[in-house]
């Protein structure tokens, strides 16, 4: 008897439960799924004053994306950029990262630092001395300059992160391996490295996503030659007159591969982006 | 084995003056060198200066001008104190729902992952689609939004282009985006919660307003704080939501710093001012990150 009136409270508190992250639910996807939904409606339905649910469904925003507007290129040189100084900022920052968890020296501290408040730093601050310096060697407009200036935050957090992930590994493993015979080298390649594998793909997936994401930096320094895709989506929306057909399309394209790779390390997200201070499940 | 032990302390020692741990990690820290404390002097110095794009860059010394400036120019004094509004009420919402939902989600019995992977989606989204996004919801002839709140007799203006919406907007497309992140730092830190204290606590008789408050807050206050901290700089960091949507407008309404400073610098192109405001924004950040490194000390994490 009073089994059932506890569980059917239970039952009753989580039923409140879901109805209110139901309405949380809604606040967060509405904006998403509406943003999907237009890049798909015909202009028509797009230019109605009253919300469109039901319409034949078209890729015309898409097509016109591609044909007219030179997304292709956008879409490369956002692959490049994102892609290239993730690549470099992951690869130096598991060696300066295994580095600084494995080392003692006075300073270290302050070293760490340096580093935390480079990645912190605002990036209008950033951007602006930059600008003069990228211009004195002919980086600007170019996939150079945009891989140098993604670099300038994904390097200090790779480098931060990754020296969390090695720092939880007790160097006793890779100890014992030296005994075996194995180089100082090869601890770290054959040992700590294939162990810190879920930390290594977190911090490439953030670093892609900090980069990929970027609007400031290419705003700046980007010019025809090297635009990215968020400076494209930008300028659509006051070039061309308001196409939200094409606006919420290139959203689509932006934002999608960033949704899937972001939610696919979900566990350690939260080690990642709070570099490092707070540790997941 | 004592032989193997003896020749890697001899490697450790000898063999070349460093060890292969500084040799990994001095190479690096000088390419970091470049990339930020050589721009971080530069900016000191250009604060330093009367900066002009005209005809190639040139530098011309003016002392302490543009500092002087910076200290008594209104106009940014109101972009600072906006800002401060700006900070103030995204972190803070954030804060507050972040932990709510947390708490909802932890609570839990049925479909914990999908529910929290659906809400942490908005955070990966580049803010600038998230600022174009908000334009399309807003748009007075076909916004989505809009038209819900005109209907219901909310709100009946253009809401981007009418001074008292116009910063709620922007704010709400920052709560919109990064709420999740606070939830999703707390959940993490509600996981690590004590379960048996909990039980135990609830065989007392304590109700959960009482377990929240004796339990639960006390251990993840930690916790709490970091979130508030990674807010806390990127709030700062950030401003490609309010450059697309208003852009500063309207009257100045959600010019907060960043958007003052980049406004400055390439607009008016008065380079060597804005960089003296890039430094008074750097201290900020380097405030947080004071206390950021001082919380991961005492959690033993920044070893």
């Amino acid at each position: 008897m009073t089994t059932t009136s506890t569980s059917g409270r239970k039952l009753g508190k989580q039923a409140v439960l879901y109805a209110i992250l139901v309405l949380v639910l809604l606040w967060t996807l509405v904006p998403i799924l509406w943003m999907i939904l237009s890049s798909f409606k015909p202009g028509t339905a797009q230019l109605s004053p009253t919300p469109v649910f039901f319409f034949a469904p078209t890729f015309q925003h898409y097509a016109a994306l591609f044909t007219g507007g030179n997304l292709g290129s956008y879409f490369l040189n956002s692959v490049l950029a994102a892609g290239i100084s993730t690549i470099i900022a992951v690869t130096l920052g598991c060696l300066a990262g295994y580095g600084l968890a494995r080392s003692h020296f006075r300073g270290k501290q302050h070293v760490a630092f340096w580093i935390i408040s480079t990645r912190m730093a605002p990036i209008a601050a950033v951007v602006l001395p930059l600008f003069i310096l990228f211009r004195y060697v002919n980086l600007l407009d170019s996939l150079p300059g945009l891989i140098v200036a993604y670099l300038t935050f994904n390097l200090p957090f790779a480098i931060w992160i990754m020296n969390a992930f090695f720092a939880d590994l007790p160097p006793s493993l890779e100890e014992a391996a030296m005994v075996d015979g194995a180089s100082r080298f090869q601890a770290f390649y054959r040992v700590a490295l294939p162990l810190v594998t879920p930390g290594l793909v977190t911090t490439a997936i953030l670093c892609l996503v900090f980069s990929w994401n970027d609007y400031a930096f290419a705003a700046t320094f980007a010019g025809p030659s090297s635009q990215t895709l968020p400076i494209a989506a930008a300028q659509l929306n006051t070039q061309t007159g308001l196409s939200w057909g094409q606006l919420t399309a290139i959203g689509t394209i932006v934002v999608l591969p960033m949704m899937i790779v972001g939610l696919a390390v979900r566990r350690y997200l939260v080690r990642g982006l709070t570099l490092g201070a707070v540790t997941g499940e | 084995m004592a032989a193997t032990q003896t020749d890697r302390d001899a490697k450790k020692s000898g063999g070349g003056g460093l060890s292969l741990e500084m040799k990994m990690l001095l190479p690096v820290l000088a390419l970091l060198a470049v990339l930020s404390l050589f721009p971080f002097f530069y900016i000191i110095w250009m604060s330093l200066n009367t900066v002009s794009l005209i005809n190639g860059i040139s530098f011309e010394f003016a002392g302490l001008a543009n500092w002087a400036r910076m200290f008594t120019d209104e106009v940014v004094g109101a972009a600072w104190a906006r800002a401060a509004l700006y900070f103030v009420a995204t972190v803070g919402i954030e804060m507050v729902l972040g932990i709510a939902i947390a708490l909802l989600i932890h609570e839990l019995v049925w479909g914990k992952n999908l529910v929290l992977s659906l809400i942490l989606l908005p955070m990966f989204m580049a803010p600038v689609i998230v600022g174009l996004l908000g334009r399309f919801l807003t748009d007075s002839s076909y916004g989505l939004y809009a038209f819900v709140l005109r209907e219901t007799g909310i709100f009946e203006s253009d809401i981007l282009g009418t001074s008292s919406s116009a910063l709620t907007a922007v704010i709400l497309m920052d709560v919109w985006e990064w709420t999740p992140l606070v939830v999703l730092i707390v959940l993490a830190g509600l996981a690590s919660v004590n379960q048996y204290v909990i039980e135990a606590a609830k065989v007392d008789g304590a109700n959960y307003l009482a377990r929240l408050r004796h339990i639960v807050a006390p251990s993840i206050a930690g916790v709490v704080i970091v979130a508030l901290l990674v807010r806390s700089m990127d709030a700062i960091r950030y401003f490609d939501i309010i450059t697309v949507t208003t852009n500063g407008g309207p009257g100045n309404t959600t010019k907060i710093i960043p958007i003052r400073l980049y406004e400055t610098a390439f607009r008016f192109f008065d380079l060597g001012y804005a960089a003296a405001i890039g430094l008074g924004m750097l201290v900020f950040s380097i405030l947080v990150a004071t206390v950021f490194v001082r919380i991961l000390e005492r959690r033993g994490l920044a070893k």
